[in-house]
Order: structure tokens, then sequence, then C-alpha cells
């Protein structure tokens, strides 16, 4: 029985067989520790009829002097094409429109986050900054690792903030603030020499200014005149996301499998469901494939309406993405490690909203279904 | 990476049969004897656990019940019995965690070749495809079968030896047990350690000196049990097919990432005596192997 692929399997069959004990081998970077990597990425998304989004992403991460370790990051968006602004029911039924000419807008941002090592205690400071012609927001982090049973278990423990101005291309005397203080708790816990679970939560506190200055609701009644509505929300948000991952290896079938849950809710009314579940199998010691299919469900806010009432709500929006929908979305990721320092990846995906994949079927049927197009392109390097 | 006013630390110990050296760069001396300390201790685990040579081992258990009922085994072992059927598959049979039966009829301390209907008298009792491994318990098929860690189980001690003082957050750091050894980061100013490799023959010479800077190196030969007999050698590692004694290579060193992964490919590449050299070449493997001529072939 000879070995069919070439011998180079056997090296990776073993080196497989190997990964499943609990030893500190990798099969694809030898034992020499690595000081650190940068990549590329692009990434691309289109919606149909709607917005087209590019970015190129620059990153790295190094290690120095013994215990420390940076890291940063650096994109631009380029956001071009059309975003509905007006929920009209002019049709007898609200249906979003586009007005205006289409946009093109460029946002920047960038990020440094430093890390310094105490044995199993780790501390790290962050800052982000992002900023559009729109929009600029400006954020720091506090973060600290702990870890346990000889690193088993890691406990995360963060605190960051975020200062925001929000303004209007249509309007320049639009300039408001929004603050964002946020909390994080996790738990990652190595449950066997091939599996391991990691739960976080954070809770974010917002107060300032969340309305959309370019969305508009236009709603016609049996009698009267009809009203022309602008986008207000409440001027605070808070919110809990809780994501759980789960990662287990098959060594006999050389995958993976890979599933997260993440719970969402807030104090507008939102809550949403997200299961991705994916596996990444390896074909040999270069190749790799990971099929995955993400589901998502939300509940609408309270203030969500497609139509607004006589007299108008104080508080009241006709955004779709804070109506009740789910969405399906299938993704294909293609990995190559072409030698022990670089790294290809390509991923492309899937995105389709509407409302009869909501939860329970209740949807709202003002809903305007999103089909979406993603592809990314990456390259790291390790040194 | 330590800076250079760190001191090199040499702790040496007993176990396995043999003497072997745990070595630690660190500028702390508590920290580097803890790390050893627990290495130690790490290896003498893995030998009370996996030793065919004492009673209350989980290989001795499973063997005492030998076409009897399945015992109960962890994960670490699943792993392990995962792993010897890799390398059993990856072998083409060859490398059998089942032979060590054999030595009933090879007694390495008399030079006496065990007569064929000896050797058929145990053969049936080889074979990995006789072990039977279902939901976490393992039961081999016939009584008086035996399952023998020995191909892998000091090269995984080594692997587990070296992270257990990764652990104790040692960065650069050396386990050496009787010539298996796995290395935990650079030196010092990034120089490679140096690794001594013994002739196969001659016993006050080494054959080469290597440059490892990362990984783990294994050596397998026919000089660590053997007997002569009427100028033929007959060595401890057997042909599970045959019963006999591997031949055409006196000796094979395979650097790998992982000890465990070295050591069965060294024992897979004996085996195979002259076709393990092929072997070795398209897998890409780095060796250094002697031919039973004495040909060296550097492949470093």
């Amino acid at each position: 029985m000879a070995a069919t692929k070439g011998e180079s399997s056997a090296l990776a069959q073993l080196a497989q067989a190997a990964l499943a004990l609990p030893i500190l081998a990798l099969p694809v970077k030898a034992g020499a520790a690595e000081v650190g990597e940068i990549g590329f990425t692009l990434l691309g998304y289109k919606e149909r009829g709607l917005m087209t989004i590019v970015e190129p992403v620059l990153w790295g991460r190094a290690q120095f002097m013994e215990s420390w370790e940076v890291q940063a990051s650096a994109a631009v968006d380029i956001i071009s094409g059309a975003s509905p602004q007006l929920v009209s029911n002019a049709s007898g039924k609200p249906v979003q429109t586009i007005t205006g000419a289409s946009i093109e807008d460029h946002r920047g941002t960038g990020d440094v986050k430093l890390t310094k090592r105490f044995g199993e205690f780790s501390l790290a400071g962050s800052l982000a900054y992002s900023k559009e012609e729109d929009y600029e927001s400006r954020a720091f982090g506090v973060e600290g690792r702990l870890d346990l049973n000889q690193r088993n278990t890691t406990l995360i423990a963060g605190y960051g903030q975020s200062k925001d101005r929000v303004g209007s291309s249509d309007d320049p005397t639009l300039d408001e603030p929004r603050d964002t203080k946020e909390y994080m708790l996790g738990v990652t816990q190595v449950i066997s020499p091939t599996a391991l679970v990691s739960s976080t939560v954070v809770w974010t506190r917002g107060e300032g200014y969340y309305n959309d200055p370019y969305k508009l609701t236009f709603t016609f009644f049996p009698s009267g005149p009809p009203l022309l509505v602008p986008d207000v929300r409440p001027d605070h948000r808070h919110t809990t996301a809780w994501l759980t991952r789960f990662r287990n290896h098959v060594p006999s079938l050389n995958g993976t499998l890979q599933a997260d849950y993440r719970y969402y809710s807030d104090d507008w009314g939102i809550r949403a469901h997200t299961l991705e579940v994916g596996w990444q199998q390896s074909i040999d010691d270069r190749w790799s494939i990971r099929p995955a299919l993400r589901y998502y469900t939300q509940d609408a806010a309270d203030f969500y309406s497609p139509t607004v009432t006589r007299p108008p709500a104080a508080v009241h929006s006709s955004d779709q993405r804070l109506s009740a929908f789910g969405g399906l979305s299938p993704s294909l990721r293609v990995i190559l490690r072409s030698n022990d320092r670089l790294t290809f990846e390509g991923t492309l995906g899937y995105v389709h909203n509407a409302a009869n994949l909501h939860l329970g079927g209740s949807g709202n049927d003002a809903f305007a279904t999103l089909r979406a197009y993603y592809g990314l392109l990456g390259v790291t390097y390790s040194f | 990476m330590p800076d250079t006013t760190s001191t090199l630390y040499r702790f040496t110990f007993f176990a396995m049969a043999a003497e072997n050296e745990v070595q630690v760069h660190s500028q702390d001396p508590a920290l580097a004897e803890r790390a050893a300390n627990a290495a130690i201790a790490e290896v003498k685990r893995i030998e009370a656990k996996y030793s065919r040579y004492l009673d209350d081992s989980v290989v001795s258990r499973i063997n005492a019940q030998a076409g009897g009922a399945p015992v109960k085994v962890d994960d670490e072992t699943l792993a392990l019995l995962a792993f010897a059927d890799a390398c059993h598959r990856q072998s083409e049979g060859l490398f059998d965690a089942t032979s060590g039966v054999l030595r009933r009829a090879w007694n390495f301390k008399e030079p006496r070749v065990p007569a064929q209907a000896e050797l058929d008298a145990i053969l049936p009792l080889v074979g990995w495809e006789k072990v039977e491994i279902s939901n976490a318990h393992v039961r081999h098929a016939r009584p008086g079968m035996q399952l023998d860690f020995g191909g892998f189980g000091k090269e995984y001690a080594v692997d587990r030896a070296a992270l257990v003082m990764s652990d104790q957050g040692v960065e650069s750091a050396l386990v050496n047990l009787a010539g298996d050894l796995a290395i935990l980061g650079s030196q010092p100013g990034a120089a490679p350690w140096r690794v001594g490799i013994k002739h196969p023959r001659r016993d006050d010479k080494l054959l080469a000196t290597l440059p490892v800077d990362s990984g783990a190196i294994a050596t397998s030969g026919d000089y660590e049990r053997f007997i002569e007999v009427d100028g033929v050698r007959h060595c401890h590692i057997l042909d599970p097919r045959t019963g006999r004694s591997a031949r055409g290579l006196q000796a094979v060193t395979v650097q790998a990432t992982a000890c465990t992964m070295a050591g069965s490919i060294t024992t897979i590449a004996m085996l195979k005596g002259r076709e393990g050299l092929a072997w070795l070449d398209e897998m890409g493997a780095k060796y250094l192997a002697v031919a039973d001529d004495g040909t060296v072939i550097d492949r470093f």
C-alpha cells in the first residue's frame, strides 16, 4: 500500500497525529519562537443595488524585549454607492427608497495595542482612531489576562472608552458627541488536547447622539397631510453581547470544528442571535479549506416602525437595520501555507438578509431583502 | 530571547533506565531549579504511567487484561494510541506497538538467535489490528498480547518535559533523555545548541556534532541493545512481520518539530533498512544515517 499523495503527506500525517498530543510542537512552524508577523488583507463587499465597500488593511504584530508585544493596524474603507435614505408608504406599503446622489466616502482607521507579560499575567493598553467626513472616533482600552492551570485556563477583563463626534455631510452645523464605556469579561478553557471553549461578555453604556442624520420617514395617512419625520433615537444605548466559541480538532479526519454563538440584547429592545458553524479541513500540509454557515436573527427595536403615527412618537426610526429580520450567510475560505513563513488566504461569502428568515417567522414586512457578496484576500508573513 | 546575563544550569537525573539531563538558561536559579524539577517530575510521571516494567502502569494493566475485559483509558493515552496508529499506517505496518512481545524470544543478554519455531509461537500475538480501541476503552484481542510504547514513549516524555518547562516561564532550555532531546527556544545570543551524535560502533567517538537551533532530535540505532552471533548483529528493533532484527542501517538521527515525531520516524527508518533512506528523502526529513557498511549519509 504505497502512499499515493507523495511521501510528504507521511510527514503531514504524523505531524497531524502529533498535534493531538499535549505537546508544544506545531506542524507548520518550527520550535524557534516567532518574533512577529505582518499581513495585508483586501476586503470587498457589495450589496446588490446598494453599497460597495473596498477595504485594504495593513496589520502587524511583533514581540520585543522578552516580555513586550506590540500590535498595530491601519485600514481605509472606500465606500461608494447608494444608501437607503427614505422609507415611504406612498405606494400603499412602506418601501425603502434611495434618494440623492450615490456617495463616495473614505474612512481611515488606525489602532495600536501594547502588551506586557508578567509571568502568568499580562496587561495591555490600546488606542484607536477613526475618521471619515461626517464622523470621528477616538477610543482607548485596557485589558488584563491571567493564565491558570498551566495555561489551560485564561481569564480576561477589560475596560474601554470611546469618544465619538457625529456630523452630517448634508448639514454642516451638526456636530454632536457620543461617548461609550465598554466592560469585558471572558474565559478560555482548554477542555482536552484537541478542544477548547471560550466565552466573553461585553457590556457597553453609551450616551449621546444616535440619530442617523441621513434617514427620513415619509408617511401618508388616509386623510390629512403626510408627515416627513427625521430619524430620532434615544440618547443612550446600553448593550450586552455574549459570545461563546467552541473549537474541536478531530485528528482522524484532519479537521477542526468551529462553532460560535453570540447573544445580543440592548435597551432599545433589540435581541439578536448569531450562530456560525464552520469546519476547517486540512487537505495536506499546505492547503486547508473552511466552509462555514452563519445564521442571524434579530428582533426589532422598540421604536422601529416603517411608518410614523400622527402625532409622531418622540423617538422613531424606520432604518431597517433596527427591524426584525433574519439572515443566512454561507462562506468558503481557502488557506495556503506556502512555506514556514508565508500564508495566503482567500474567502468568498454571500449574505442574505430577509424578513422571512427571522426566527419565529415574524419579520417586518417592510424589510427589503438584502443580498450581498464579499470576498477577502490576505497574505501573512511571519518573522 | 533571554539576554546574555543568564547562566546555564544543568540538572542530571536517572529515569527510564538511563542517565538524563535538563539544561536551562535562566537569570534566576530558583526558576531554573523549579522548572527542571517540574520537567523531571513529568518524565517520571510518564515512566510510571506507560512503562511495561511497572505493574501498575496503564500499559501493564492493559496487558494484564489481554483477551479479557476492556480497560478504560484517559485522553492522554488515547492520543498516544492514535499516534501509534498513525505511525502504523505511515510505515505500512512496520511500526507496531504490539511487537514488544517478541522480546520473549530474544534475550539480548545471551548471544543466541531464537529458532523459527519459537518466533512462530509468538508472532500470532503481534499485530496492531488486534488491539481494539473503542469508546475510550482498550483491549487486546488475544491473551498474551503486549502493548509497548517503547518506540515513542521516551520521546513523548521529552516533549512533555519541554512543555512543562515552557509553562514555568522558561524560554531557553534543552531536555535530553539518553540522546533523545528537545529544544525550547534558542540559546542567549541566538547561538544554536550543539548536539553530539554517538558513533554507532565506536563508544569513544562522536559521529558528528550538529548545530540545532530549534525542534527536537531522536536517534535509533542497532547499538543500543544487541547481540552478535557468527559476525551478524541482531538488535532490539524487531520486524513485527518476521520477528527478526531490522537490517540495513546502523543508526539514524532525525530532526523534527517534536521529539515524538522524530522518534517514530527514526524507528520506522531503521525497520525499513536501506529503503528507509529513500523514505526519509521523499519525506524531506533532516537526517543523519549510517548504513550497515559504515557509509554516512548526511542530510542535515
